[in-house]
């Protein structure tokens, strides 16, 4: 397990965004939602698994993806169910985790004490490794009746196979396929300060903490700090905040968000035809991917730059994969080696928009798609829905112009002849088409069909020439930081926000402005926030606030 | 096989020490639940052979006036045109369905969506991505589903997982397995019992992880009491998850039927590289699709499951011909109609393989002899698009395909012209010829209470 | 367009050295540009007639053919005796026919074999090397029989093809140059990489330099095993210097490259053999397609003989060539018309011409990438 201190990515730039938030606005008060279970995405279960059984476990598989609501799996996550093929993976991760966990290799390492007897039970020790291990698993430390189940199983496994590890083994493959380890809970307890209302325990505040800066369960000294009470006022709190920022795995978190943000889950079934882009393989969907991912946490992370640069920067990097599509050359052509590349000012790339995720993801198998892309523009970075096209649609007018139009501005032309079509097609086309000069692989073409193609167009009014106009179009969008500012505010609270939340994103966005655009700072924001932790009472519950039964 | 316990631990032992354990109740006996009454037993002991469900699914409708023959009432002969030849073979295995509605009540047409979804749950969505009631596969799965390893299966040839189209609720979908291999490991890996293995001896070391999953399903209950409603109610799906593996680990532990039919098929192979980064490649689908159908085929005769879910191609149709530019999908709304065809050649051309598929699909599993029939013959397929015509999106007369003779419970070679009926009567007779208790079934103007009649026997 | 310049520049791959090599940097200041291309295919250029005309007496005969007529009845009853002895098993065993048991591939001078079938026919693809059209020596040549060019060009000279043209091996499809092919597709050795620098239209420039490279990386392929234009290769260099790196002039007109002529050191490598051939007055003819992406061209000019005749004794196995060495030892020495040895008067190089096909690429100098960094 990796503690806070590591490499610092944050520090000065922090205390220096301290000094200005005597000039940012209180946060508002927050009433919360109720309560609830989120099913841990694949890669959370993934940092989990390697935080605490280390990182030489493989996972094997892994689950059903969640589902997307409101633009986020996160908040897909809160609703996720388990369905019975689904659960079936779980319990074949479990067996596959418990088996390598407890193998000769690692149980030196993952077992804190050494049995009398490998080969027989020892209570005692057992006893030792599920209050560590469970307390992780379970984010909180195991209730007695928990405790007394897991020892009594693993003392059963370990009589029948005569191995002690064998019955760690049988217990940890129960507690891995347990609700209480796949789905992230809400415990509640009674607030001391408002009585008969809940609060979250300090468990469940590590939990959402730890989730949302570092994509993982709390380690052993954030749960430790939170149960000695470091979570319950502010100071401590800035103090643990400021101490997880400042580690290396802050990345992680920072990452998630922007592969679900960004919905990169879509890289996964990413195909094309293998005749018309020869040079797109599965190497280039995974170099693709993690380009923007990097250029996204070097812009935010390193640099401290303006989030809405983001649009208009040319730093970036590639891999030999990548250079060739970008037809600029490399020093390391060969394998997966990334290194730092810079668009030159008079490349018509600048901004996550032109680089090849971005223009591949929101295409074609075969060709590229001005209507995807601009449906991917407004609703993944402006937050906008595009309606979904009618279902009454007599495509006939198109089909037979199509064929004589050499570029996809003339063919999309028509559908403004429609009515019905005229209505979204002009919310999307115009951005889509300033992405023309990107084939369906983001390869740069001058022309179409032999046609010059026409990049020109409007952001909500903002002219622009090109990919580049564009991307600075999208810069100075008002849009363009209001929607990562309510993805983020969902993302963190696991739900979709609503016109109550609307004081708490309001403030986060008065505080991104003032922060210049701090993607980071905007982070801190929300780890620091009361709106975090708030929670409603729950609804329906049977037996109200639980507290007893989880203290252990 | 089991990763908990050595096989070298006896049967017994296990029993003395599980129980000795407390507190774990191990449910036996295990025929209780693993056999109910509807059906069960195999050709070998004599008794009637089960009777199962499958759904079938291929995206983009098909070419009105080039695939089936217009009908003005229900009658015999199908009237297979161009498009659907190379199901002609099966006509005595068919019942083709046309001219049922959609109604929508006012909602949207939620293009390729609202289709399959009110044809497969009788309810309409709300909006986009809705699944407001199950699929009538989980439903038939309650009623035949157990004692058998799987309650259901969902595979798909199309490579995307998500696009599968059973599903208890929106959030409850299942997703499908889209590698033969891993579709392969699931049904026939280490945890296949052969029925025809001559000795059989229960797995102690599936005696303990049965115990200790139904120790923790015990406490597991104790921690869902804690939770609001609608938590609760998610986790019920958990539970019903766990019950399902319970009782699939029951079976493993009981002498399974001996049963000639079943042979435990040969492991597909690993794709190559460049077929794994073309999955949807039409030539790749139809390969793809053919594995899964023997394996598919294969666990219904071995008893694997009863209820068994294929997709051929999604309803977003995002297959292709290697170096097209369009998918199948685009091709629907943006090809030009060749003036003397009639019809949209390339679109056709993607229709007709997918009837190819159908045929192939109903042809494997009328390949596996079973009592004095085959497999076919026991089973009933539900087939279904969710568009008439991709180009247009129209939702009415989306074609639906009852195939296989039910165990003789279904009259077949019939055209079954709908005259504008709900939709729904045709998943409504599909369910009541598998025996589920339902007077009636649909939401708003879908509900439905009256079943195909002239197909049932 | 607003972009139209830059559009150009990115379809004819000009690579964006400028920045990383010291006489790019001068060159992008004179306003010029670099082109790159890694050769891929390179073939023999034989001229096959459908019915074999230009070899009246039939296909060249093989080292293990000739063993084999030379062994007594005796023998090839002994050898034969169960059936069971394959032609493969037998081609080491011919080669191994010297005096004292040397191996005739690698000793070509130990025996004396039936001359060589060659060919005799009327047509060849290449150039007029030596400026004549009749068989006269000139100081830098032996007198050899010249070729006409399929479309009628006369005083073709390709002593190469004449010697390897029956050679069943060498004609078009044969397996020496097809494995020689598929090794360096698969190695990555081999690989000649050809810059263009100082070009001011990718479609014409009057005055361009041309530099041939070895890549020390290997071919970027396709899932259809065919190279990826627009990769980037790395320089192979010796300390501070390319290994490789000599220089011709030349100028691209309507995007046919034409060099003038000057000798050439090539990297090679084939059929597990390393050369590194030494083409005497060597000229390039490339024409690159309208997109930039590819090029197919002719290399020709005198190929030294002696490095041929390594080339083909250290053939492994000779299984499939169905040459025969001490013939063809003695047929090349016959045959070489280039660059007499002024003691002996013996030609030493062999006119030659070469198919290629290439793929544009970035030509990237390691040194000047260490300097960017």
């Amino acid at each position: 397990m990796s503690g806070w201190k590591g490499g610092s990515h944050v520090g000065v730039a922090l205390s220096a965004a301290l000094a200005l938030a005597a000039c940012v606005p209180n946060e508002p008060p927050s009433a919360g939602a109720p309560a609830t279970l989120r099913r841990l995405s694949n890669d959370q279960y993934r940092n989990i698994i390697a935080d605490v059984f280390g990182p030489q476990i493989t996972v094997a598989g892994q689950a059903d993806a969640l589902q997307r609501s409101y633009g986020l799996l996160a908040v897909g996550a809160s609703k996720a169910e388990i369905t019975p093929s689904g659960y079936e993976k779980y319990y074949a991760m479990a067996r596959s985790v418990a088996r390598q966990a407890v193998s000769l290799d690692n149980r030196a390492s993952v077992v804190p004490c050494t049995p009398r007897s490998a080969a027989e039970p020892d209570e005692n020790c057992a006893q030792q490794f599920f209050v560590k291990v469970g307390r992780l698993l379970y984010r909180r430390p195991l209730a007695p009746a928990e405790l007394a189940l897991v020892l009594r199983m693993a003392g059963e496994g370990a009589r029948l196979r005569q191995d002690f590890y064998g019955g760690l083994e049988v217990g940890l493959v129960g507690m891995l396929q347990s609700p209480q380890f796949l789905f992230v809970v809400d415990t509640l307890e009674p607030d001391p300060a408002h009585a008969g209302k809940p609060r979250l325990t300090a468990y469940a505040r590590a939990a959402r903490l730890s989730l949302l800066l570092w994509n993982t369960s709390p380690n052993e000294q954030l749960l430790t700090a939170a149960e000695h009470g470091a979570l319950d006022g502010a100071a401590g709190r800035k103090d643990i905040v400021d101490r997880m920022l400042s580690s290396p795995r802050v990345e992680a978190g920072v990452r998630a968000f922007f592969e679900d943000f960004l919905r990169f889950d879509q890289f996964e079934t990413l195909e094309k035809d293998s005749v018309i882009y020869p040079a797109f393989s599965v190497r280039v969907v995974e170099d693709a991917r993690e380009q923007v991912l990097r250029t996204v946490l070097k812009h935010v992370l390193d640099k401290r730059a303006d989030y809405r640069d983001l649009f208009t920067t040319r730093d970036t990097f590639i891999t030999g994969s990548l250079a060739r599509i970008y037809r600029v050359p490399t020093a390391k052509p060969e394998g997966s080696a990334w290194v730092p590349y810079e668009f030159p000012d008079d490349d018509p790339r600048a901004g996550l928009l032109t680089e090849v995720g971005f223009a591949a993801l929101a295409s074609h198998p075969g060709r590229s798609s001005p209507t995807l892309r601009g449906r991917a523009i407004r609703e993944n970075l402006l937050c906008q829905k595009v309606p979904d096209p009618p279902g009454n649609v007599d495509f006939s007018r198109f089909e037979s112009a199509d064929a004589q139009k050499k570029t996809a501005r003339e063919r999309l032309a028509l559908h403004s002849t429609n009515a019905a079509c005229a209505g979204c097609h002009k919310i999307t086309d115009p951005i889509g088409l300033a992405l023309e000069n990107l084939d369906g692989i983001g390869q740069f073409r001058s022309t179409e069909n032999g046609v010059v193609i026409d990049a020109s167009g409007t952001l909500d009014g903002v002219p622009f020439n090109d990919a580049a106009g564009l991307g600075r179009a999208m810069r100075d969008n008002p849009a363009t930081t209001s929607c990562v500012v309510q993805r983020l505010a969902s993302y963190s609270l696991g739900r979709n926000t609503t016109g109550s939340d609307k004081p708490f994103v309001d403030y986060l966005g008065q505080s991104f402005a003032r922060d210049d655009y701090d993607f980071l700072e905007l982070l801190r924001r929300v780890a620091l926030s009361e709106t975090l932790f708030a929670v409603a009472p729950p609804v329906g519950a049977s037996s109200g606030v639980q507290t007893a039964r989880m203290e252990p | 096989m089991s990763i908990l316990l050595p096989r070298t631990i006896t049967r017994r032992r296990v029993l003395r020490s599980v129980l000795d354990g407390a507190a774990v109740t191990l449910a036996l006996p295990f025929l209780d639940c693993a056999l109910n009454g509807n059906g069960t037993a195999l050709a070998a002991s004599g008794k009637p052979l089960p009777l199962r469900f499958g759904t079938w699914y291929w995206g983009m409708g098909h070419t009105p006036g080039h695939a089936i023959a217009e009908k003005a009432q229900t009658g015999s002969g199908i009237g297979f045109l161009e498009e659907t030849a190379a199901l002609k073979p099966l006509a005595d295995q068919l019942n083709f369905f046309s001219g049922f509605g959609m109604p929508l009540d006012g909602r949207s047409n939620y293009t390729h969506f609202t289709g399959w979804v009110g044809n497969r749950t009788g309810s309409v969505p709300q909006k986009e991505g809705e699944i407001a009631s199950p699929t009538l596969d989980l439903l038939i799965a309650d009623t035949i589903g157990a004692g058998t390893r799987f309650k259901t299966l969902d595979a798909s040839s199309a490579g995307i997982a998500r696009e599968n189209y059973s599903a208890r609720s929106t959030e409850s979908r299942a997703q499908a397995e889209i590698s033969p291999v891993a579709l392969y490991t699931r049904l026939f890996g280490p945890d296949f019992v052969d029925p025809n293995a001559g000795t059989f001896q229960p797995d102690p070391a599936v005696m303990l992880e049965k115990s200790v999953l139904s120790a923790f399903v015990e406490q597991n209950r104790d921690f869902s009491r804690t939770l609001g409603a609608e938590d609760r109610r998610r986790l019920d799906e958990y539970f019903t998850s766990i019950r399902q593996l319970e009782n699939r680990l029951a079976l493993q532990l009981e002498k399974p039927v001996p049963n000639e039919v079943c042979v435990r098929p040969a492991r597909p192979a690993e794709p190559a590289p460049d077929k794994l980064a073309q999955v949807r490649e039409i030539p790749n689908v139809i390969e793809t699709h053919a594995i899964m159908a023997k394996l598919l085929a294969m666990a219904v005769a071995c008893n694997q499951t009863r209820v068994f879910n294929m997709v051929f191609t999604d309803n977003f149709a995002n297959v292709r011909k290697k170096g097209e530019t369009y998918t199948h999908h685009l091709l629907t709304h943006t090809e030009m109609i060749d003036p003397s065809r009639g019809y949209q050649p390339m679109a056709f051309w993607f229709n007709q393989r997918c009837s190819e598929a159908f045929a192939a699909y109903l042809a494997t599993l009328a390949s596996i002899r079973e009592g004095s029939g085959t497999l076919l013959d026991n089973c009933l397929i539900f087939a279904a698009s969710e568009t008439n015509y991709a180009k247009l999106h129209t939702i009415d007369s989306i074609p639906v395909w009852l195939a296989g003779k039910a165990a003789g419970r279904i009259k077949t070679g019939l055209h079954v012209v709908g005259g504008g009926d709900p939709i729904t009567r045709v998943g409504l007779t599909a369910m009541k010829i598998m025996g589920v208790p339902l007077r009636n079934w649909g939401t708003k103007s879908l509900q439905t209470s009256k079943p195909i009649t002239e197909v049932m026997v | 367009m607003r972009r139209a310049p830059r559009a150009v520049r990115l379809g004819l791959c000009l690579a964006l050295l400028a920045t990383a090599v010291p006489s790019a940097q001068a060159e992008s200041k004179s306003g010029t540009q670099t082109l790159g291309f890694v050769i891929r295919d390179w073939f023999t250029s034989v001229y096959n007639s459908k019915f074999v005309d230009e070899c009246p007496e039939g296909i060249a005969i093989s080292n293990d053919e000739v063993w084999w007529r030379s062994l007594p009845r005796a023998d090839r009853a002994r050898l034969t005796g169960n059936g069971l002895i394959q032609q493969l098993n037998r081609m080491p065993t011919a080669m191994q026919r010297g005096p004292n048991g040397e191996n005739v591939c690698l000793s070509p001078a130990s025996v004396k074999d039936p001359p060589m079938r060659v060919v005799e026919g009327k047509y060849s693809y290449g150039v007029d090397l030596d400026g004549r059209s009749n068989s006269a020596a000139t100081p830098r040549s032996c007198p050899h029989q010249n070729f006409t060019h399929p479309d009628g060009t006369p005083g073709i000279d390709n002593q190469m093809y004449r010697l390897v043209g029956c050679v069943y091996g060498w004609r078009k499809g044969g397996l020496p140059e097809l494995n020689a092919h598929e090794g360096r597709g698969t190695s990555g050795l081999g690989m000649t990489l050809v810059e263009i620098t100082g070009v001011t239209d990718p479609r014409n420039s009057p005055d361009v330099t041309v530099t041939f490279y070895r890549s020390v990386n290997q071919f970027a392929l396709d899932g259809n095993g065919k190279p990826l234009p627009y990769s980037s290769y790395n320089v192979d260099m010796a300390g501070n210097k390319p290994r490789y790196g000599d220089s011709l002039k030349g100028s691209i007109k309507n995007g046919v490259l034409t060099t003038m002529r000057g000798d050439v050191r090539l990297p090679f490598y084939g059929n597990y053999n390393f050369l590194h051939p030494s083409i005497r007055d060597m000229g390039l003819r490339l024409e690159i397609a309208a997109d930039g992406a590819t090029a197919k061209g002719l290399v020709t000019g005198y190929y030294n003989m002696d490095e041929f005749l390594y080339y083909v004794g250290g053939m492994v196995g000779h299984t499939s060539t169905a040459d025969d060495c001490p013939a063809m030892y003695v047929a090349a020495h016959e045959l070489a018309d280039g660059y007499p040895d002024p003691k002996t008067g013996q030609c030493t190089h062999l006119s030659a011409a070469f198919d290629l096909t290439a793929y544009a690429a970035f030509v990237v100098h390691p040194e000047a990438q260490r300097s960017k960094r």
